[in-house]
């Protein structure tokens, strides 16, 4: 992966958003972050929904039909600008143990929501009545939302990397 | 007492240098800050493109703003106060950078901005609740207000690029050539600041 991280560093488009560094880098992460807005709050609107905290004059489908597709393209528009974030310095996030924990977790958050989104397709009317009543489905909710704020949470600990000590790749070599 | 010395108090309380002084603490103040801040522009977003008449059509205005507002509040407070304690670490420094500066008055322009629209369109709201195109006034007022959040965010991500804090200091590149000792010279590749 250092290797890797190195060889990118010197690619053409990697070097293009280096000698613009200026502007190029906090434009990337600004637009990066209002994607996180709109990620973490459609998160929160769905998950306040089935706790009935928000929402409550929707049902659950129109509070997914709402917010799921912003989820989704939002998701891709991150996907996009961490990409560039990573081409412009590979090191330093490619060499962070906060990149890769990170990285496992917006999996995991997109598996449960993917699972979620097709569950809720097969059997709506039986989560419409029972299933956001149940207390294992409002774990979930809650479990999911803490998922993508500690996904949140690393991103922003990619750049205090020293923070995990002799667990960061970067201290060790 | 003027405001210089004000502002060296301010850092010179507790509270500031135990900020500077802790590894996680900064970090941990930058990541609820924008863990905030996305609620707060997520859920006002979804107030402005209702008014845009571009989402949530389907629902009251009245309604929706009842039920997502109050989160915008909550957000908003967590997002202040994180950043308050932010600003205590090197008050002088921030009061004095323009981006801050920047920063602060576009905030200003936007609750201008939706105090305007409370006491305009806002009160004729009864008219439009359930209008799935609001009139051009709140569309005005949403789109205003998606420009200035969206520049609060850009704002908000260039201070971190021209604050001289020790710890910012810490989030400078990590160099290159004292990770790969061995690694060839490229005299293309430019050297990051």
């Amino acid at each position: 992966m250092n290797e890797f991280a190195l060889w990118l560093s010197q690619t053409y488009p990697s070097v293009l958003i280096q000698t613009h560094n200026g502007w190029m880098i906090p434009t990337i992460q600004s637009i990066h972050i209002a994607g996180i807005g709109i990620v973490l709050t459609s998160v929160f609107m769905m998950d306040m929904r089935i706790l009935g905290l928000a929402g409550r004059d929707q049902t659950l489908r129109q509070t997914t039909n709402r917010f799921g597709p912003w989820l989704m393209w939002s998701l891709v528009a991150l996907l996009v600008t961490g990409i560039l974030m990573v081409i412009g310095e590979p090191v330093r996030e490619l060499v962070t143990v906060s990149f890769w924990l990170k990285m496992f977790l917006i999996v995991v958050g997109t598996i449960v929501a993917a699972i979620f989104m097709r569950t809720l397709r097969k059997n709506e009317q039986r989560w419409e009545d029972a299933m956001t009543k149940r207390l294992s489905i409002k774990l979930m909710a809650i479990f999911t939302f803490l998922v993508w704020l500690a996904v949140v949470v690393l991103g922003r600990l990619i750049a205090y990397d020293h923070i995990w000590g002799a667990w960061s790749p970067a201290q060790r070599l | 007492m003027d405001i210089s010395e004000v502002l060296k108090s301010i850092e010179n309380t507790d509270i500031a240098s135990s900020i500077r002084d802790s590894l996680f603490l900064f970090p941990m103040l930058e990541s609820i800050h924008v863990i905030g801040l996305a609620l707060v522009f997520g859920t006002i977003a979804i107030i402005d493109l209702r008014l845009l008449g571009l989402a949530s059509t389907h629902r009251p205005f009245q309604k929706m703003a009842s039920d997502i507002l109050k989160w915008t509040w909550i957000a908003f407070t967590i997002t202040f106060v994180t950043g308050a304690f932010m600003f205590t670490t090197n008050a002088t420094v921030y009061v004095h950078n323009p981006v801050f500066q920047a920063k602060m008055a576009v905030l200003l322009l936007a609750g201008i901005n939706m105090g305007i629209f409370e006491l305009t369109t806002g009160r004729s709201v009864r008219k439009w609740d359930t209008s799935k195109s609001p009139p051009v006034a709140a569309k005005t007022a949403a789109i205003i207000s998606l420009t200035l959040w969206i520049s609060v965010i850009f704002l908000g991500r260039w201070i971190g690029f021209t604050t001289t804090r020790t710890s910012i200091q810490n989030e400078a590149p990590l160099n290159l050539d004292d990770l790969f000792p061995g690694a060839p010279e490229d005299s293309t590749t430019p050297n990051k600041k």
